[in-house]
């Protein structure tokens, strides 16, 4: 039982980092109605470059994060005005096998390029131990939960106190009406693609350095983003965070608990559970559309 | 309806003949694939182009079928007649288990769900070491007896015709389905849900009839595949094969049925041509995804029938006197539904399809 504290900690820490992969996710798909199967692997390229600018460019890893979100924005930017927008509007099926065939493509062309072998990200901190009361926390962690609640605090502001947040939650609402009002909704739909791919390639990046960076990592990434984001409801920015730090810690005391093996299954069975009992997730303010 | 059952049967006879001409080893094992990959593509087809929802769970059926064939014969001796239908069967019932949860929902929810099942499926399989040996896997699925002493190119020859069986029935049942009040009952909720609700077709029903069936005929595949490879592990679950079937139904078109048989016999033949370069013939699988949907959202079978529909305007068939032929009931319907203000006339040419009984 003295171990119960312990595995809070860890799943609240794995918690937050799923928050953070999870919420570009909720934007894309909260706002243009895309399903994004390619996030994982926007996630593994944030990692692999993170990997390639600390190492190959011996970058400090701030500078470095900064150079990663400002590539992998114009990229984001760039695969919707290239390739989402031309599927805009002919409802979900196309979008989905679309970025099915991105994150194909993404996850083996990286495979060619840089290969299996796992990425190590250099942190900016020691992974050296931590101790709070009864809880024992590596350094690197913590500074990753740091980043990550900043990056959250950062997204958040971006979207209410912004003029592009303000177009983007416009046209959340009603794109028609938004245009009308003057907004230029595929210009907010593009940076909305190229926000969410900084998030998550900006998790990507933050999490090689106390994992590594894997270029197979994709698939589970996007999984595990799903699972939050519909039990935090699509769309919803609150519901990411709380469906994130929900799955850790669930995730954190059934592999404390009951069986390591399995772990993986916990997320799956949520998704399940939470679409039959509460199909629009927990947080979600509106009804979805029949 | 004519022009696809004369296609398959012509399709299938030609098949049937093959190893009469071909005897390497080699090009009967790529031929054996195309088989195997038709029948999965074809039983994938009746969800995604049937039903209209996108799964991308349907190696949960193969990976039943295929461990149910394994378990049935190495545990308890099942001879391989019985072990492939028990597979479909078994997958079947899988299918109305995940189907009756998965089918209530649509769009993303679906697709999610339905890779949830089989993400679910694949971990029980690497992780219940009692039951299904984990990532081992179980060696030494059977083959029947005699084979062991007729040669390497008369198993083949075996398995072929095998496959071959396996893939008639699924057409068979396949057409039957596509073909019936069932089928065109299905076809009027993937058009059009409301349209196909307010005259008594529930959506429900039809799309769990699909969704079993193509349950079904994976299984029956994945059973095949556990007897030929004589070996199934956790990958019978791996998403390859998912984006394999999806590929086959795409470039092919989906909602035809013989759409998914032009993608298999494709696809298979352009794995093979590309086993060189593994992770690029990957990476242009991707690319492929994406052209075919940017540039043919309705695949090769879908793009001959558009230009065919071009030449004959379509709404001839609503001039067309009372009384004649009963029209193609596809361009009937969406002639219907297409113009404005017509709801009407689509809601009793749809009664006129989808009758209840």
């Amino acid at each position: 039982m003295d171990l119960l504290p312990q595995f809070l900690a860890n799943g609240l820490v794995i918690g937050s980092f799923y928050a953070l992969s999870a919420l570009g996710l909720t934007l894309i798909l909260g706002l243009m109605r895309v399903v994004n199967f390619a996030h994982g692997e926007l996630y593994m390229l944030g990692g692999v470059l993170g990997w390639w600018v600390t190492t190959a460019l011996g970058l400090d890893f701030l500078t470095g994060l900064a150079l990663v979100a400002l590539v992998m924005g114009v990229f984001g930017w760039l695969v919707d005005r290239v390739l989402i927008e031309r599927i805009r509007g002919q409802g979900e099926e196309p979008g989905i096998l679309l970025t099915i065939g991105l994150s194909i493509f993404l996850a083996n062309t990286a495979l060619l390029v840089v290969g299996t072998a796992p990425l190590k990200v250099e942190g900016p901190v020691s992974s050296g131990p931590v101790f709070l009361g009864p809880i024992v926390v590596t350094k690197i962690r913590l500074f990753a939960v740091a980043v990550c609640a900043a990056l959250i605090v950062a997204a958040y502001l971006l979207i209410q106190k912004t003029r592009l947040g303000r177009a983007m939650r416009a046209t959340f609402q009603d794109p028609m009406a938004a245009q009308l009002a003057g907004i230029k909704t595929a210009n907010v739909y593009a940076c909305t693609f190229a926000l969410g791919t900084v998030i998550a390639s900006l998790a990507g990046m933050l999490l090689g350095s106390i994992y590594s960076a894997q270029v197979s990592v994709g698939g589970l990434v996007s999984m595990k983003a799903f699972v939050v984001v519909i039990l935090g409801g699509m769309g919803s920015f609150a519901g990411a965070i709380v469906g994130g730090l929900v799955l850790g810690v669930a995730e954190a005391l059934w592999g404390g608990y009951v069986a390591t093996g399995w772990v993986d299954i916990i997320g799956f069975v949520i998704v399940i559970l939470t679409l039959v009992f509460r199909p629009y997730g927990l947080f979600s303010k509106r009804a979805e559309r029949a | 309806m004519q022009f696809e059952r004369n296609a398959i049967l012509v399709a299938l006879l030609a098949a049937g003949l093959l190893p009469l001409a071909v005897h390497d080893q080699y090009l009967l094992h790529v031929a054996i694939m195309v088989l195997f990959y038709a029948v999965l593509a074809t039983s994938l087809n009746l969800v995604v182009g049937y039903v209209g929802e996108f799964s991308l769970g349907h190696t949960a059926f193969l990976g039943t079928g295929a461990y149910a064939a394994a378990l049935l014969s190495t545990q308890l001796g099942w001879p391989m007649w019985a072990t492939i239908p028990a597979a479909g069967v078994l997958a079947a019932a899988m299918g109305l288990l995940i189907g009756s949860i998965t089918l209530r929902l649509q769009g993303p929810f679906f697709v999610i769900v339905t890779l949830s099942f089989a993400e679910v499926l694949r971990l029980v399989a690497d992780n219940w070491v009692a039951f299904t040996n984990g990532p081992m896997g179980i060696a030494g699925v059977p083959q029947p007896a005699w084979l062991a002493q007729a040669g390497n190119l008369a198993t083949k020859q075996f398995f072929f015709y095998l496959a071959w069986g396996v893939l008639a029935v699924s057409l068979y049942l396949a057409y039957r389905f596509v073909y019936s009040n069932a089928g065109r009952a299905a076809v009027a909720v993937r058009e059009n849900r409301y349209v196909a609700q307010s005259i008594g077709i529930r959506p429900f029903r039809y799309a769990m009839l699909a969704f079993v069936l193509g349950a079904f005929l994976a299984g029956m595949a994945g059973g095949f595949y556990a007897h030929y490879i004589s070996f199934v592990g956790p990958e019978v679950f791996r998403f390859a094969f998912m984006v394999s079937m999806i590929i086959m139904v795409l470039i092919g078109g989906k909602g035809t049925l013989v759409g998914p048989l032009i993608g298999a016999l494709l696809v298979t033949f352009l794995e093979e041509y590309l086993r060189e370069a593994k992770e690029l013939r990957l990476s242009l699988f991707g690319l492929a995804v994406m052209a075919i949907v940017l540039f043919l959202p309705r695949g090769l079978m879908g793009f001959l029938t558009t230009r065919r529909e071009m030449r004959t305007p379509p709404y001839a068939l609503s001039r067309a006197p009372r009384g004649a032929a009963p029209a193609d009931w596809r361009s009937q319907i969406r002639c219907a539904l297409g113009r404005g203000g017509a709801i009407l006339s689509g809601v009793s040419g749809a009664w006129r399809l989808g009758k209840p009984k």
